[in-house]
């Protein structure tokens, strides 16, 4: 294994709710290497959507530190934590979160105008990406015009806009039956296969993570159950 | 992300709400239109009475006063007090306050206005003209009746506004021309129907001709008296203003002029003849008391003739307590042979109002006595300033509560936005630009309410102004007036001050879009 580009030490994340407190994770040590796909099983509740948050950058830490390419995230302004949601990292979510009011195009290119990219560099790009994902028909179409599948398919498009160099997908075959699921996954190992892009799947499903994922991790109760080895 | 795509993004989300972005842009509209056309309607007001009183010459004429030959002689016979009522009492006042002292407006004036004086006046620069106050007060002869009449030297040509319009004819032609300009009073005490039946008629100026004496003998002496007036026609000149050689035949006339129908002591008078050529118009527009307007500093006569007959006939005619100061002021040689009395006023009239102040700070410095109405100008700005400010308040409080709406539009959107709010954070979103987007949207509500809002402004003026026109103005028979001012600064202001308005409405809303937490905004539902 590689140098870990991704690590947790002793991540927990409390939630006040009132007079009691739920732990959603407690003193999570993960490390994920350069380059590995690694899929995050674990039941309902068990914390993986918190842990991929806290790594996305979306969110801080109650505890313990996320530590990304040897830096740690904690003492990050605001600023910074933006910077790093745009070019570090790539996020897909279950329900796709598209902008509704966007066509595919214009979502991409959203990320792009983000990422500071400007005129026809930006559309080229955003039309490259789309095509990658077989989705250049329908670039001028918004969410609604799309299939389930096809949304995830411009979701991994937007993830990948900046060149990040980790994937965070959180359920992202959640919504699609079994055959577009294994579709969807078998796209994005190419599209990450190229760029040695580290990839963190969460998933409910044992057989999907053992197909297309290098190890898996096992968490429960906002711990981590077990840490399979490589394959 | 770039400015443009901001912009971008904000006119798609105003797109995206059409019908709230529209209602919540007619708020600004409806506030923006009240402040501009209650504001254009108080600009007007101050526009249209700034420019009645420029009309009126108020604002670019100055009253000038010199030393009197009264006072010139009182202090020549060694009256300690000054002599004088007014002077002994500003001399008083003077040694009372040393406030007075360093006032120039109560400053006993230095010099005369003599005729040297006032071709030095007329060169001052920002100068247009100087024209000395005479007013004779004598006995005037037209259409068979004699009256008693104020009669005014009138400089030729003049720039005042009381010789602009005419019922009747024009101007007096040249300073030397034999014409006189006469007002609708003169018209109406001496008989005339209509103005045009008074132009080209004559009027007489009456003096005594000598009533004691025979009609041939009288003849003679008004020759010598004639040649005396000569003289100090001669000393005029010297101090630089010209007479013509031909006014000694004015003064000597033996008044065959006098019709024999007159009774035989009014053929005992001497009389100057002059050829009416015009007919003022001076009653005010739609006024129901038909009185004299009053036009600039200069004390309004209902005759005019030119300044240098003007000159002549009083200085001919002194009356005697003038004259007794003139030949004392001779005798004690503070008026030297040669030297004339000067006018006891003036009328500068300056190129601007705008270097009205500096002419008469000239003035003081030249020390000479000046008036004017400036301050009362910067004063009619201030009662302006108050009535425009109230009426932009007015104004301003429906902006305010358009400016409410657009807060309250803007909190709407962000309760619809919050799941893309989220997304865009999640993909990189800095606080700053989620807030900027807002701004931008909230800054385009603004613009387009106040350029919307100016153009209805711009419409209800016009509208107002012709039904003002239609209903109050017409049946009265007076001429259209534009009621309304809708300066570049007004409008222009009126959209920046939306503008910054719904900015400042968007604050609160865009740091609210910009603290939502995106995992909270991307928990799917
Ligand atoms: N904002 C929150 N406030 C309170 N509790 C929270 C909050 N977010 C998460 N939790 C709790 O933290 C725990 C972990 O939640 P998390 O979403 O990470 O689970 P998960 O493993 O992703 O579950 P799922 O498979 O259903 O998506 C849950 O018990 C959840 O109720
Ligand atoms: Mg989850």
């Amino acid at each position: 294994m590689n140098h870990s580009l991704i690590e947790t030490r002793e991540v927990s994340k409390h939630y006040r709710m009132g007079a009691t407190t739920v732990v959603a994770l407690d003193r999570v040590s993960v490390a994920v290497g350069q380059g590995e796909f690694v899929a995050l099983l674990g039941t309902s509740g068990s914390g993986k959507s918190t842990l991929l948050n806290l790594i996305g950058g979306l969110d801080h830490p109650s505890e313990g530190e996320v530590i990304f390419d040897g830096r740690s995230l904690a003492p990050f302004t605001k600023r910074e934590m933006a910077r790093y949601r745009r070019h570090s990292v790539g996020m897909i979510f279950q329900n796709f979160n598209l902008i509704t009011t966007m066509t595919a195009a214009e979502n991409v290119e959203l990320a792009l105008a983000f990422g500071g990219l400007t005129g026809r560099e930006r559309e080229t790009r955003a039309g490259e990406l789309l095509e990658r994902v077989g989705l250049g028909e329908r670039a001028r179409h918004r969410p609604s015009e799309l299939s389930g599948g096809e949304q995830q398919r411009v979701a991994i498009a937007r993830a990948l806009a900046n060149r990040p160099r980790v994937l965070l997908a959180d359920e992202p075959t959640g919504n699609l039956d079994s055959t577009r699921a294994r579709e969807l996954l078998s796209l994005l190992r190419e599209m990450v296969a190229g760029d040695k892009l580290t990839v963190l799947l969460v998933t409910h499903d044992r057989d999907l993570a053992a197909q297309f994922a290098d190890r898996t991790i096992q968490m429960r109760d906002g711990k981590v159950e077990t840490m399979n080895a490589e394959r | 992300m770039k400015f443009p795509d901001i912009l971008r993004l904000a006119l798609r989300n105003l797109r995206e709400a059409r019908l709230r972005a529209g209602l919540t842009t007619l708020g600004v509209i409806v506030g923006v239109s009240m402040i501009v056309s209650m504001m254009s309607f108080g600009l007007g007001l101050q526009r249209n009475a700034v420019q009645r009183f420029r009309d009126l010459d108020l604002f670019n004429e100055i009253t000038v006063s010199g030393r009197s030959l009264v006072g010139l002689v009182s202090s020549a016979m060694g009256d300690r007090s000054g002599g004088e009522g007014r002077e002994g009492r500003e001399g008083r006042r003077g040694r009372r306050g040393q406030a007075d002292e360093n006032d120039p407006a109560r400053k006993v004036p230095e010099r005369m206005l003599t005729e040297a004086a006032l071709a030095e006046i007329a060169g001052l620069p920002g100068v247009a003209s100087v024209e000395p106050n005479i007013d004779l007060t004598t006995y005037v002869r037209a259409n068979k009746r004699a009256l008693l009449r104020q009669v005014g030297g009138a400089l030729v040509p003049n720039g005042a506004t009381r010789f602009k319009t005419y019922l009747a004819g024009r101007m007096i032609s040249s300073p030397e021309a034999d014409e006189a300009v006469v007002d609708e009073s003169f018209l109406r005490s001496f008989g005339f129907e209509r103005p045009q039946d008074a132009v080209g008629q004559t009027l007489e100026l009456l003096a005594p001709g000598g009533a004691d004496e025979p009609k041939a003998g009288g003849g003679e002496e008004a020759g010598k008296k004639g040649a005396g007036a000569k003289d100090e026609a001669n000393a005029k000149d010297e101090a630089g203003r010209d007479e013509d050689d031909d006014e000694l035949s004015f003064f000597g006339l033996p008044l065959e002029e006098a019709s024999p129908e007159d009774d035989p002591a009014a053929s005992a008078l001497a009389a100057r003849t002059f050829r009416i050529v015009g007919v003022l118009k001076t009653e005010v527009e739609g006024g129901a008391q038909g009185g004299r307007q009053f036009r600039g500093m200069m004390p309004v006569s209902s005759i005019y003739i030119p300044l240098p007959a003007a000159r002549a006939w009083a200085d001919r005619y002194r009356n005697s307590i003038s004259e007794v100061a003139f030949r004392l002021a001779r005798a004690s040689g503070v008026l030297k042979e040669g030297e004339t009395a000067g006018y006891a006023m003036a009328v500068v009239r300056v190129t601007d109002p705008d270097v009205l102040p500096g002419v008469q700070t000239r003035l003081h410095e030249l020390g000479f006595n000046s008036f004017s109405i400036v301050d009362q100008l910067k004063e009619l700005r201030t009662v302006f300033l108050i009535l425009n400010s109230a009426l932009g308040l007015l104004g301003g409080i429906s902006l305010l509560v358009a400016s409410f709406g657009i807060a309250n539009t803007m909190i709407m959107s962000i309760l619809e936005r919050t799941r893309e709010i989220g997304i865009m954070k999640a993909i990189g979103a800095e606080d700053r630009e989620i807030k900027l987007i807002f701004f931008v949207e909230a800054g385009l509500i603004g613009l387009m309410g106040g350029v919307a809002g100016a153009l209805a402004a711009w419409a209800i003026d016009a509208v107002a102004n012709r039904l003002a026109y239609r209903f109050i103005l017409q049946p009265r028979g007076v001429s259209y007036v534009d009621f309304f001012a809708l300066p570049p600064y007004l409008w222009l202001g009126a959209i920046l001050f939306a503008v910054a308005i719904s900015i400042l409405a968007a604050l609160y809303p865009a740091a609210r879009a910009a603290r939502i937490d995106p995992v909270k905004a991307l928990r799917h539902d």
